[in-house]
């Protein structure tokens, strides 16, 4: 049997551009056999850069490794470096740390669902969804200043409190959002449209998840109980309950349902933390030079776990910096999922859901698709949308 | 007296390695930091992966300490975030895998690779994971003797 | 004429370089307020043989160089290229990464520059807004 080669190249551009993919197909027949991808595009050099700016410089960088995760790395960060000092933030500043990682979690996942409703041709469930999302993003600038990329967080504690006329407006920011995520819950399990493009689609075993070490929603969704909150508790984790969620079948549709259940579970822990606010300072001062040493600091990001490590030199920079961001120990996992073996088949009509459950950036959504049959010596291109109509016709 | 987690995951380790664990940290709850020799470095990491069941690997990264570089490994389990140092010459920088150990491990060697030029022994497919194709082979910007210069776009004028 | 009815509908194409997505979210908020998925899709998809305005998010990198520089060749004339944010108008946070370029302008010419990181949707909208009236003017 001849293999086809699907190269999935980066961004939208023309066809008759050659340029470097970052997903490439294998398949026979309709079953996609193996599958590759390069990384990278995005790579700057950030973590050297790093190296040449003070720990508070390095704040706003760290955050904008990426803007929808951005709360995770700079609670992350803040953390690592105050471990450095060992000397915790105020316990006040620990609770707006868990209520903007929360507030960013259901803003994140809200988002990731709009995309993938979007996707799956839900296209009503994409603008409720994105709508709401304007909500959050409302309730984020009262609090923080900024809609996006806030730096809410610093070392020693969070640059601004909470004031009693904010706090009104999360609260009912969250009850609308609350009503809406259950209608949510409701009507993704029993829409046909979604069931048909994500229930047994995308396999990964939870052996396989454990073995690619798979992080977040993504181990979740393969029946494994793990998350850093409840793990490794942080800020104030280990005072705000919460349930973590995981779902058995292993398949794209648990993964949507994780994060349906953990936002309504966000709202539960955004409730809980302005019910529960301590009083006190949000801020310690601290030296501009941390002591000799090392540190390990770890969040759970909304797409898993986010990992910093720092290596201080007795200097006012960090002699080290490492970052591992949620979705890079997602990649193996990923590429496993969408891999047809023993009893588990991927087609090639499951590419364009898969593909969509782990990239949030809309413009990168839209992929020319090279088509190469060496037996035939013939090559052609298609775009998203043919590939959508030549899988709808099967 | 009861030992905590880590001290009865860095005992257990001694009792493995010997003198071939230089060091043992324990800075905070849930943080143990083991420094072994290259040579134990993977026998060290299969104990802990396969029969500790301390088998999630967080990372793998790497650190510039000017003649050597170290090699860390950060492994979650029983609750324990564990960080695995071991370190290499510059001249000789070489370790061996552990893709055949825990398969997750692929991308996080092969960034170290790409970015500090480590070679792990016994890798299926060793490449470049994140630089640009057309970086310049043998540089590599987290050594701390690459120095960052100003790239110059097409349109610039002095 | 030709310059009149192009004003009233520019095809926009919106290319991220590898920024962090900030960006594109305000983007996405100030050109598409309604999520009208049809006009979601022209934004999106717009071939840049088609294109009059070119919206750019990001820092430009070495990998991302030769294409956005075809993408633009590619264009007709006349042909607007809006710069949105820090990252693409000077490098942003990201100055001084061994990877990264000074700049949109230091690769393509740039009609315009929208400020923030990332800049508000009211900033965007006013930033298109202000080209289609020069496409407008001829």
């Amino acid at each position: 049997m001849s293999t086809t080669i699907f190269k999935v190249p980066v961004g939208p551009q023309h066809p008759a551009l050659k340029e470097p993919e970052n997903f490439t197909f294998y398949v026979e027949g309709e079953n996609v056999v193996k599958v590759e991808a390069r990384i990278g595009y995005a790579h700057k050099g950030i973590e050297k850069l790093m190296e040449s700016k003070t720990y508070l410089q390095n704040i706003p960088l760290v955050e904008r490794i990426c803007g929808i995760c951005n709360t995770a790395h700079t609670v992350c960060y803040t953390q690592n470096i105050e471990y450095l000092y060992e000397k915790p933030p105020p316990r006040r500043a620990e609770y707006l740390r868990v209520l903007i990682e929360e507030l960013n979690r259901i803003h994140s996942h809200l988002l990731w669902l709009g995309v993938v409703g979007h996707e799956v041709g839900f296209d009503t469930l994409f603008m409720y969804v994105w709508r709401d999302r304007e909500l959050i993003l409302d309730l984020i600038e009262a609090l923080t200043g900024n809609r996006v990329s806030m730096s809410f967080t610093t070392i020693g504690g969070t640059r601004r409190d909470l004031t009693p006329q904010v706090e009104h407006r999360i609260r009912k920011g969250m009850d609308i959002l609350e009503e809406r995520t259950k209608y949510y819950k409701r009507t993704v399990p029993i829409d046909p449209t979604i069931s048909a493009r994500s229930k047994g689609i995308g396999i990964l075993t939870p052996d396989e998840a454990v073995q690619l070490c798979a992080v977040g929603p993504m181990r979740r969704a393969s029946a494994i109980k793990e998350d850093v909150r409840k793990d490794d508790p942080y800020a104030a984790h280990d005072e705000v309950p919460f349930n973590v969620i995981s779902y058995d079948t292993c398949d794209f549709y648990a993964r949507i349902m994780v994060r349906v259940d953990e936002t309504l579970e966000s709202i539960d822990m955004v409730r809980y933390c302005l019910d529960h606010m301590p009083s006190g300072p949000v801020r310690i001062r601290l030296p501009n030079t941390p002591p000799v040493g090392e540190a390990v600091s770890k969040v759970e990001a909304p797409r898993g776990e986010d990992i910093h490590y720092v290596r201080s030199n007795g200097t006012d920079k960090p002699a080290r910096y490492k970052v591992r961001a949620p979705t890079l120990g997602n990649l193996a996992p990923l590429l496993q999922s969408m891999t047809t073996r023993g009893r588990y088949e991927v087609n090639v009509a499951d590419i364009p859901v898969l593909l969509a459950g782990i990239d949030p950036c809309m413009c990168c959504m839209d992929r020319m698709l090279r088509f190469i049959e060496p037996s035939k010596g013939k090559s052609w291109v298609w775009t998203m949308e043919q590939l959508k109509k030549y899988t709808r016709k099967m | 007296m009861s030992t905590s987690n880590e001290e009865h995951i860095a005992s257990e380790v001694k009792s493995l390695l010997g003198e071939n664990l230089l060091e043992v940290k324990i800075p905070r709850p849930r943080r143990l930091f083991l420094k072994v020799s290259r040579e134990a470095y993977k026998q060290a990491a299969k104990h802990l992966i396969q029969n500790m069941n301390i088998n999630h690997v967080s990372t793998i990264t790497a650190a510039d300490s000017g003649k050597e570089m170290d090699v860390m490994a950060y492994l979650f389990g029983r609750g324990v975030e564990v960080t695995l140092k071991a370190t290499v010459p510059k001249e000789d920088p070489k370790i061996p895998t552990l893709t055949d150990i825990v398969p997750g491990a692929t991308f996080y060697e092969r960034e170290v690779f790409d970015l500090f030029g480590i070679v792990f022994e016994g890798h299926p497919n060793l490449e470049r994971l994140i630089l640009p194709e057309d970086w310049p082979a043998g540089v590599y910007p987290l050594r701390k003797e690459y120095k960052v210069t100003r790239l110059k776009g097409p349109r610039e004028v002095e | 004429m030709v310059s009149w009815s192009r004003a009233q509908s520019p095809w926009i194409v919106h290319f991220n370089t590898g920024g962090c997505n900030a960006c594109d979210i305000e983007v996405l908020a100030a050109l598409d307020p309604r999520f009208d998925v049809e006009r979601f899709g022209v934004l999106l998809k717009g071939s840049p043989r088609h294109g009059d305005i070119l919206v750019v998010t990001g820092p430009v990198n070495r990998q991302i160089r030769d294409r956005i520089i075809r993408i633009y060749e590619q264009m007709p004339e006349p042909k607007f290229v809006l710069s949105v944010g820090n990252c693409c108008n000077s490098g942003g946070v990201y100055r001084g990464c061994y990877n990264v370029y000074p700049g949109l302008d230091s690769v393509i010419p740039v009609s315009a520059y929208v400020y923030g990181c990332p800049p508000k949707p009211e900033a965007i909208l006013g930033a298109v807004a202000a080209l289609q009236a020069k496409i407008k003017s001829g």
